[in-house]
């Protein structure tokens, strides 16, 4: 209920973002100085694309975790966990079949597809009753990832040939980010977070639950419809260019909730902020910890997710 | 004015509220009574547009209550359930601040107005004191009076109540009832409260609306409708009145 505005705290950050990208962008296998930096293409070409597209999608998987947090009234839930991410990897290995490996759109319009009907299923599923069940919806997220799973290592069989093509959906890596990739990813990413960002206070009074919501004056089916299609939408291309990378939406939503509160107009703001630092990180951290080799990024997200996610878990049992 | 046409609800085959007609005329304080399961939950859910019925329809001054926008409604009356619930924690100041929410336009602040609006509601239900209370940190009781100060933070000209004092101790039952009538009788705002206690009916509501096997079976003046006989056939007790008091018994 503070009243004093996050404006400047926003700006710091922002620079703080800025130059975080700047210092990770001076680092790896190649290293340069200041002056060489701006002719070299591997720079250019290689790591400046990563280092927007890394953050981008940090920034944009944060975003829809918080809020599914909201929509599903459930601080456990974020992309990966509910079977989106997964969903929307099984139209990208679709695509690949289909030898739509060339068009990121193509590739992004078959993720969006299947990323939608994952949502169709698990919201059929879990809204029985009133109110969203944890253990349903995370049994539902959990059986949703296990089957896609089962249908990608299919499909892996069945085209031998393109196999690693269809590892790389299911891993998660910026490895082969490029200026393309961000011109594609870029305006979904900006808009999407604009229209979550526009309807941050619904998302505050669906937390009460959707009739308490509608009698304090929200269209509650219509908000919801319009923040699923436009996550699953930023989800599906995430995913789309950098594979399946789970639990930033789950860790960095739940960081700022400690520090300041459950207000999303404080939240998703901040959520572009770090989210984006986080996976910046995440990512430097795996193409320089073991240098030249790459670790996928998607593990070392998981290896912070997985735990904590875990403790949540623990923490909430108790009041179930 | 809300006018109820022939509102017929159903849940799959169970018919929980058959042909009601009847209208609340604005300023009336309405108890709601009846047995558990005679569909009291269910009337307030229709007359606040969150559920459809299966025939018939709730009008608002003349228009079908589902023809309101959300905002429209919420703006018309405020709704305290009977079980508030959430996961996440906002205080009772931001929780009291939400019920100002159909007056804002997206993207703006809250205003100097509202901030005001909304420290007067928690005084008057005294929650000033848990302003920055956390729901895990109230009492059942407490978190009421906040949902009650939401409700009237949007500052609407109907009040709907769903067992609003039924996890209350009585001091705060008495304190809620005549804030409630305090209200209706200041403010001239509609309520339409369902409460259980006949008592506590007596004493503060002016008409009653008691529904028995989804019908209606006494709509009217309270003190007139409260009779042993109407008393016997909906909840199945005895009852005995005296000048400001109902005593019951079990029927034997």
């Amino acid at each position: 209920m503070s009243r004093k505005s996050h404006f400047p705290l926003y700006v710091l950050f922002t620079l703080l973002l800025l130059s975080a990208m700047l210092g990770c962008s001076m680092l790896g296998a190649v290293r340069f100085g200041w002056h060489e930096m701006w002719h070299s293409s591997i720079f250019l070409n290689l790591r400046l694309p990563r280092i927007i597209l890394s953050v981008l999608v940090g920034a944009a998987l944060s975003v829809c975790g918080a809020a599914y947090q909201s929509i599903f009234r459930n601080p456990l839930t974020d992309p990966y966990v509910l079977g989106i991410s997964s969903g929307a990897s099984l139209g990208a290995a679709i695509a690949i079949l289909l030898g739509l490996e060339a068009y990121l759109l193509g590739i992004g319009a078959c993720a969006l597809a299947t990323g939608l009907l994952t949502i169709v299923v698990i919201y059929r599923i879990a809204s029985i009753g009133n109110r969203m069940h944890t253990t349903t919806l995370l049994l539902t997220g959990v059986c949703i990832t296990f089957l896609i799973s089962a249908v990608i290592s299919f499909l892996m069989v069945l085209h031998q040939d393109k196999m690693d093509s269809i590892i790389f959906w299911t891993m998660g890596s910026f490895s082969s980010a490029t200026w393309p990739d961000v011109a594609i990813v870029a305006p979904i990413v900006l808009v999407g977070i604009g229209v979550v960002l526009f309807y941050c206070r619904d998302l505050n009074l669906l937390l009460a639950g959707s009739e308490t919501a509608k009698s304090l004056g929200v269209e509650v089916e219509r908000v919801k419809k319009v923040l699923l299609l436009v996550t699953t939408l930023m989800v599906a291309f995430c995913v789309s260019t950098c594979g399946v990378i789970g639990f930033v939406g789950l860790v960095v939503p739940h960081c700022i909730r400690l520090v300041c509160g459950p207000d999303n107009r404080r939240i998703v703001p901040y959520a572009i902020l770090f989210g984006g630092l986080f996976l910046l990180l995440c990512d430097t951290l795996s193409r320089t910890i073991l240098p030249p080799a790459e670790l996928p990024v998607g593990s070392l997200t998981a290896l912070v997710g997985a735990p904590l996610f875990i403790y949540l878990l623990y923490r909430n049992k108790k009041s179930y | 004015m809300i006018t109820l046409r022939n509102l017929t609800c159903r849940y799959g085959d169970k018919t929980v509220l058959k042909s009601l007609d009847t209208h609340f005329d604005d300023g009336d304080f309405y108890a709601i009574m009846g047995a558990n399961g005679c569909g009291k939950t269910t009337l307030l859910r229709l007359i606040a547009g969150l559920l459809t019925p299966q025939e018939g329809a709730v009008m608002l001054d003349d228009n079908n209550v589902l023809q309101y926008t959300a905002r429209q409604l919420a703006q018309y009356m405020a709704f305290v359930r009977q079980h508030p619930y959430t996961d996440f924690e906002f205080s009772a100041f931001e929780t009291v601040l939400m019920g100002r929410n159909p007056y804002q336009h997206r993207l703006q602040n809250e205003s100097e107005t509202d901030w005001q609006i909304v420290e007067q509601c928690l005084k008057q239900t005294n929650t000033w004191h848990l302003r920055f209370a956390k729901p895990n940190q109230m009492s059942g009781g407490e978190l009421q009076r906040v949902m009650i100060a939401r409700a009237l933070a949007q500052q609407t000209p109907i009040l709907l109540l769903d067992e609003p004092v039924s996890n209350l101790d009585i001091a705060h039952q008495f304190e809620i009832l005549d804030l409630l009538r305090q209200i209706n009788r200041e403010q001239h705002k509609t309520i339409l409260l369902v409460i259980h206690d006949l008592n506590m009916a007596w004493q503060y509501c002016d008409r009653l609306l008691l529904l028995h096997q989804g019908g209606i079976q006494y709509q009217g003046p309270l003190r007139e409708g409260l009779t042993p006989q109407n008393i016997a056939t909906v909840f199945g007790v005895t009852a005995t009145l005296t000048d400001d008091n109902i005593h019951l018994s079990p029927r034997h």
